[in-house]
């Protein structure tokens, strides 16, 4: 069987916001007259960033809002490319990030949970035998029939949820996303996602919740602009980071 | 699975476009899906694209028929398939833009390669031309000019087709992205470009009027009659069609590489 890892090697991630606003006629009109794009501007969401992730180990990322843990847990599901260094994973890996968003506003709840499995990497098969299950934990029962733009917002997360929480993840990638729905699905969410990331060969996720952190990653690693300020055992990181914060 | 992602590596893109084409699962079920959600809630569904073309070949196919002397029995499916094949071409320009935006939600949330979301654009726009394709068919049978030599002689320039539409998309998809008002051009170019191609015009007429050029110089010309000449003539198109069609191929390929390979890593930030 083969090891599942995660290894970065000096990677960084540099954003360039230039031409996001003001398509073909102004950058015609730059390309003229030589000047750069007005309002033009880098970000370093990421600098140099080595880290070692082998099979087995859980991982917490901590840091203040825009320190790079999204970005972090984007290079590694390899939807943002790194603009220096290298990285690379081996496994199946499995984003959770976004709650939200990536529906087909159109499509019934059902259509939905079988679009968002084929994402995520499962078979046509794995979605069908999976679908009472999925349907059930959702507790949506007749709505699934309707197109999901009559959803609520806490309807949407049960829905997403409760697909990307059944598949066998190799590498689970989490970004904040405890606290899902109501009262009620908090608590069985809680439950599951507690069952689904004891599944995972390789956890990574980042939280603001030390308790929850100290549970469940013998290892920590603290961002901050972009850098990873401190990387090693979970109470030392959190230590450390809560005293600087004060 | 192993995955490496590095800001020197020249192969990942390549390697990404093979894991789409091979996620074929994927992208054909979305694809199906978006055709099923643009019917939806309609009373005759999929019938409106029969409907729409009836009432295109009915009102243009009498009155030009007519005024370039046309024998309306080979002129109606000759305007038929020139239309379909259109719609699939121009979907391929304009509608493209939109691929990677309308996908927003799925990329920046899941890791399998954007290409997947180009050939689902694929698969969602050739509903319409199958159903066109099997309007002419019904309208040969009817007329009686129906002839099988003919349509299996079209399946070598529907392909050629199809691999050509790959490149549009891929080369639009991008741009549309990274420049928003592209799509809103090319909408106004294609309308021009829609009656410089001999589609509503039969050939011949441009032809005896000294205007040849117009349309031999005209890639879109050529994608169409490998498809369109077969099935009208039960006989391949001349070789020279296909050798332009191929080295139009090779063009837009190189164009598609050039574009994906500057952009692909771009494309989410973009979003």
């Amino acid at each position: 069987m083969t090891q599942n890892f995660i290894r970065l090697h000096n990677v960084g991630v540099r954003f360039t916001g230039d031409m996001n606003t003001d398509g073909l006629i102004g950058w015609l009109a730059r390309k003229r007259s030589g000047e750069s794009a007005p309002g033009a501007y880098t970000v370093e969401a990421l600098n140099d960033v080595t880290i070692a992730i082998e099979q087995g180990e859980r991982v917490g990322l901590i840091g203040l809002n825009g320190a790079g843990k999204s970005t972090l847990l984007k290079v590694m599901a390899g939807i943002y490319m790194p603009t220096s260094g290298i990285a690379e994973t081996e496994g199946h890996v499995c984003p959770m990030f976004e709650f939200a968003t990536g529906f087909e506003m159109h499509q019934t709840g059902r259509d939905n949970i079988r679009i968002r499995g084929l994402l995520l990497g499962m078979t046509p098969d794995e979605i069908e035998a999976k679908l009472p299950e999925i349907e059930e934990f959702t507790e949506l029962g007749e709505f699934l029939k309707y197109p999901v733009r009559t959803y609520s917002a806490g309807m949407f997360i049960r829905l997403a949820f409760a697909v990307s929480t059944s598949i066998n993840p190799e590498i689970l990638l989490i970004d904040e996303v405890m606290g899902a729905g109501d009262i009620r699905f908090a608590k069985k969410a809680k439950n599951r996602m507690f069952e689904f990331m004891e599944q995972g060969k390789i956890l990574v996720f980042s939280s603001h919740n030390f308790d929850l952190l100290k549970s469940f990653c013998a290892r920590t690693i603290w961002l901050e602009k972009g850098r990873i300020i401190m990387d090693g055992g979970t109470e030392d990181v959190i230590a450390k980071y809560e005293s600087s914060q004060r | 699975m192993k995955h490496s992602y590095s800001s020197v590596d020249k192969s990942r893109l390549l390697r990404d476009v093979i894991r789409s084409l091979l996620l074929h699962r994927v992208w054909f079920f979305i694809g199906i899906q978006d055709v099923k959600r643009r019917y939806r809630r309609s009373f005759i569904g999929p019938l409106w694209i029969l409907i729409n073309l009836g009432v295109y070949v009915g009102a243009i196919g009498f009155v030009y028929g007519v005024m370039f002397g046309q024998d309306l029995k080979a002129f109606l499916p000759y305007l038929m398939l020139g239309f379909v094949v259109w719609g699939l071409i121009s979907a391929s320009m304009v509608d493209a833009g939109m691929v990677f935006v309308s996908a927003e939600g799925y990329i920046k949330q899941f890791s399998y390669p954007k290409q997947i979301y180009i050939l689902r654009a694929l698969v969602s726009s050739s509903m319409n031309f199958v159903m066109g394709l099997a309007a002419v068919a019904l309208v040969q049978i009817f007329l009686g000019t129906f002839e099988v030599t003919g349509w299996l002689l079209a399946i070598p320039g529907l392909l050629l087709l199809y691999i050509a539409l790959l490149g549009h998309t891929t080369i639009f998809s991008y741009l549309g992205t990274a420049f928003r008002d592209l799509p809103h051009a090319l909408a106004g170019v294609l309308q021009v470009v829609f009656y410089l191609t001999p589609i509503v015009v039969p050939a011949s007429v441009l032809k005896n009027h000294g205007l040849e050029f117009v349309y031999l110089v005209n890639p879109i010309y050529h994608l169409i009659e490998v498809v369109r000449h077969p099935i009208l003539t039960a006989s391949l198109a001349p070789l020279s069609t296909y050798g332009l069609v191929f080295g139009y191929i090779l063009v837009v390929y190189c164009i598609a590489w050039y574009v994906a390979s500057r952009l692909d890593k771009k494309v989410v930030f973009l979003l």
